[in-house]
């Protein structure tokens, strides 16, 4: 018989029908079959509570849970949600065995034999308070101001009350505060030069399109929600070109795929637009009327620029740019869906506004089912109460210009003499190894795991010796929890009150307490509130966060007029019905042309731009110089978010390893096999991992997605350097990173 | 006319996900290491992407199913609506079969001692609801269709990498991926 002819072929399909003539000489044949009396599936048997996915992920899930005697028993897709249309990911129907997770960690704990040690002793709530207050009185009496307090926390359980850890340390005093983003800092900063913010269409309206190119994006993996679209516009006759270095899922599913060299995309896109140019294909009235600077770009482009030099660059035939750019110009509209993966170079900022400017000269910009896609903050005009709390009463702190902490800061700047001190979250490891008067001495992690997300980890262990107090709010014992000296376990989604939106959809979903808090676990605000009774007891007003906390209460007090004017909601109890949809004017952002540039106007030519130390047109960057052999590049992979999910028994049974993926020709160079053991290696440090073969993967390059398994070590950050993106600091406070230019060599072991 | 349920994946909507696989281990509750659903990557012998198309799998629901015919305790019981349920309380934990089933459906739960598979969701499809795992694909390639209905002309019953199986007559159906043009720098 045939066999399944499947990768993990252990599974095994039997090879006989061993017992199929048996059955009938058993006494079993007697029986009465069966009959199916299965009781029909009954909802009114659920408490259905609404909540919202907060993890860092475009498509932010509205999500329906079904709880049965205080225990959530599944979750759903909200179906109110046109985005959702109530499915979930493989990630968020994995959430009943993370909030029940026998990992879980379940009361406040201290590492009493010293990190790594793993001798944990459990501490009660107080306990672990008094050793927390403590410490941040000692250092405020040594320092005589609490700027060796750091804060690093970026996206690992988003929701707007989360915001309250924020608020946690400024009700402390100023404190020193790990800023700016991993994510997409170089790309933001790009849009804010081009168009004066980032602002995307909403991406329904993606089915409009006539011609979708995803640019450096894995939607198939990172935003399932959205390929829905891309089939839609497909059957209604859109062409959709995926353009990246790896073939991806989303680039099986496309019409069209070009596998680009990595950090080449800039000059593709410049060659693009000189072909738009050469074929009279410009949008006169897009650059005459609602941009500036547009005849020095065409002039840059004719001086530098050719589709010949394009293609050498980016290693796609002259014959395709030329072909494509012809396709895309004709299609009315059309829209490029620029990734967060394409701005993670030391070009990525210059590469985003070659296509920013390619998108716009095409005039697709302010157009429904058109767009220069990069992501949204404009469904986030939240109050912030949480985030924005009050330093006590004579506080000292950083003196001098402080400037954004991030991107998700809506505080906004204050006039006070004092501001926290600011340092790059990107450089985490060499922040605390440079930090002086004073020196950091106690880091509190929330909402962030660097030792899975920040870069160069051999680095980072030596800068967290230096630290003479680590606290961790966690779900897991993960790597980062290892380094802590005290943990305190964190509520999940389902077990506090919040409200999420996205920076991709338009969607506002409220997110209720569906169950009792698991073991001892609170929520951030409720550990801010725990600690300020700890530091008032021990030095009255020396903390002014609230000392109780009513997790429903501070979710409403998030809400404003603006935010149910924008929603068409009457209050925040209509979301308990479903989530809710911005009253949007256009599905296109930008449709009344109104850039929010110095000009007004789309700024081929971007004077803010020079004034901050690059070219004030988007110009050709070459990438980050080779170090090694061979490329490294660490995407998601669908089963996780970040360190997330990976690490859950019902993930690895279908996630149980990872690997490295090299084409089978440098496979054959090196003397590497099919799940050869291999150390992928660099200065900085080694990775060792099962190869896997496939030309899916450049000859230069390797593949390994990031991920975080609790039984393997396995991290991709010992081999990713902490180098700087070129663009970021303007509007997220610090540069994005260099994650794709990376370089390594692989051997066999 | 009586319904026929069965499966239909479109594998040119397949991005091998396994939300379906997932939602189903929500929706069912099963033991942290049990799968009713499981995703197979194709060989690149057949899809020349390696890991980039997929077969999703569960029970077949079929026509003569080996696991009903293999049960010495009558714990299968087929449906009129093609429906394939076992009875986890009649099971005697034999494992028959999960010998039989040339698909790999039946799975035997060691720590209850007894075998597990899809039922096709049938106390959802009794509310009027599609089965776990077909409102879980995200892409709208995983979908519940009656056969006695069914004039899909390019759907095939046997895509390679699937045994072939034509006394037992299974139920799924499938429409075969396609591929983009490539243009490799």
């Amino acid at each position: 018989m045939k066999r399944f002819d499947h990768d993990s072929g252990r599974r095994g399909f039997l090879k006989g029908l061993l017992s199929l003539g048996a059955a009938g000489a058993l006494p079993g044949s007697l029986l009465v079959p069966a009959k199916s009396q299965a009781a029909p599936f009954d909802a009114s048997a659920y408490q259905v509570f609404r909540n919202a996915c907060p993890r860092n992920c475009y498509d932010t899930c509205s999500i329906k849970s079904y709880v049965k005697d205080g225990v959530l028993q599944f979750v759903e897709g909200a179906p109110e949600s046109t985005y959702t249309k109530g499915s979930l990911c493989v990630k968020g129907y994995a959430y009943p065995r993370r909030i029940y997770s026998p990992d879980r960690i379940k009361y406040p704990m201290i590492q009493e034999g010293g990190r790594g040690s793993g001798k944990w002793r459990r501490l009660s709530w107080d306990e672990a308070m008094d050793i927390i207050a403590d410490k941040i009185l000692d250092i405020k009496k040594r320092d005589g101001s609490l700027l060796g307090l750091g804060l690093t926390k970026y996206s690992g359980q988003f929701g707007i009350v989360n915001y309250g850890v924020e608020g946690m340390m400024s009700s402390l005093g100023y404190t020193t505060r790990f800023v700016g983003t991993p994510c997409w800092p170089a790309g933001i900063d790009a849009q804010n030069y081009d168009l004066g913010d980032m602002w995307c269409n909403d991406p329904e309206d993606m089915v409009k399109s006539k011609y979708i190119i995803v640019w450096g994006a894995n939607p198939a993996w990172c935003s399932m929600h959205s390929m829905k679209y891309l089939y839609e516009a497909k059957r209604r006759g859109a062409k959709v070109l995926v353009i990246d270095p790896i073939f991806t899922q989303t680039a099986a599913k496309a019409d069209v795929f070009w596998q680009v060299r990595t950090g080449a995309d800039g000059a593709l896109a410049l060659g693009m637009a000189r072909h738009l140019l050469d074929m009279g294909l410009v949008d006169k009235d897009f650059v005459e009327n609602h941009a500036v600077g547009f005849e020095e770009f065409a002039d840059y482009l004719r001086k530098n620029v050719t589709v010949e030099w394009a293609s050498e660059v980016s290693g796609i035939p002259a014959s395709e740019i030329r072909e494509v750019t012809e396709e895309f110009a004709a299609a009315k509209p059309a829209t490029v869906w620029i990734g967060y993966g394409m701005q993670r170079h030391t070009n990525g900022g210059a590469m985003v506004r070659s296509i920013d400017a390619f998108v716009a000269m095409s005039g697709n910009i302010g157009v429904e089912g058109g767009g220069a896609r990069y992501g949204h903050l404009a469904t986030w005009g939240f109050n912030y109460h949480a985030m924005v709390q009050k330093q006590p009463e004579g506080s000292v702190g950083f003196a001098g210009a402080s400037g954004p902490k991030g991107e998700f800061d809506f505080a906004g700047g204050g006039s006070a003499k004092y501001s926290d001190r600011a340092v790059n979250i990107n450089k985490t490891a060499q922040e605390i190894l440079d930090a002086r008067d004073p020196e950091l001495k106690m880091l509190w992690i929330s909402c962030k795991n660097p030792f899975a997300q920040d870069f160069d980890r051999n680095k980072l262990e030596r800068a967290f010796k230096k630290l003479e107090m680590v606290v961790s709010v966690e779900q897991f014992f993960t790597e980062t929890v290892k380094h802590s000296d005290i943990v305190l376990p964190a509520t999940t989604l389902f077990e506090e009150w919040n409200v999420n939106v996205s920076y991709w959809h338009y969607w506002l979903s409220l997110n209720e307490q569906a169950i009792k808090p698991m073991h001892e676990a609170k929520s951030n605000i409720e550990i801010a509130a725990a600690l300020s009774r700890a530091m008032n007891r021990k030095e009255p007003g020396s903390c002014t966060f609230a000392q109780e906390v009513d997790g429903k209460e501070w979710m409403v007090k998030e809400f404003n007029k603006g935010i149910y004017g924008l929603f068409g909601i009457e209050s925040w109890e209509d979301l308990r019905n479903g989530p809710a949809k911005a009253k949007l004017a256009s599905s296109a952002s930008w449709n009344e042309k109104k850039f929010r540039t110095p000009s007004g106007k789309y700024e081929f030519k971007s004077d803010l731009c020079a004034k901050n130390g690059f070219k004030a047109l988007p110009e050709y960057v070459e990438v980050r110089k080779a170090t090694a052999p061979f490329r490294l590049l660490t995407p998601h992979v669908q089963y996780a978010l970040h360190s997330q999910f990976v690490n859950l028994d019902w993930m690895e049974a279908f996630y149980p390893e990872p690997y490295v993926f090299i084409h089978p020709d440098a496979a054959k160079a090196k003397g590497i096999g099919e799940l050869d053991m291999v150390r992928v290696f660099s200065s900085i440090g080694e990775v060792k991992v099962r190869a896997k073969l496939t030309k899916n993967v450049q000859k230069d390059c390797l593949v390994m997605y990031e991920a975080w398994f609790r039984k393997l070590d396995f991290n991709v950050q010992n081999v990713v350097d902490d180098c700087a993106a070129d663009m970021g600091a303007m509007k997220t406070g610090a540069p994005g990173v260099a994650i794709h230019d990376q370089f390594v060599d692989i051997e066999r072991i | 006319m009586s319904k026929r349920y069965a499966f239909l994946l479109d594998m040119d909507k397949c991005i091998g996900c396994r939300g379906c696989a997932m939602a189903c281990k929500n929706f069912n509750q099963l033991d942290p290491g049990m799968v009713w659903r499981q995703v197979y990557p194709l060989a690149e012998s057949i899809y020349p992407h390696r890991e980039r198309a997929f077969l999703s799998l569960s029970c077949n629901h079929c026509d003569d199913p080996a696991c009903l015919r293999a049960c010495p305790v009558a714990a299968y019981e087929k449906r009129d609506d093609g429906i394939v349920v076992h009875h986890q309380d009649k099971c005697i934990g034999c494992t028959n079969c999960v010998r039989s089933c040339p698909y790999g459906a039946p799975r035997f739960n060691k720590e209850e001692k007894h075998a597990e598979k899809c039922s096709m969701c049938v106390e959802r499809i009794e509310a009027g609801l599609l089965p776990a795992c077909v409102q879980g694909c995200v892409t709208g390639a995983l979908q519940l269709i009656d056969l006695n209905e069914f004039e899909e002309t390019n759907a095939v019953q046997y895509p390679a990498g699937y045994p072939v199986m034509k006394r037992l007559n299974p139920s799924t159906r499938f429409i075969l991926p396609k591929m983009p043009r490539q243009v490799r720098g």
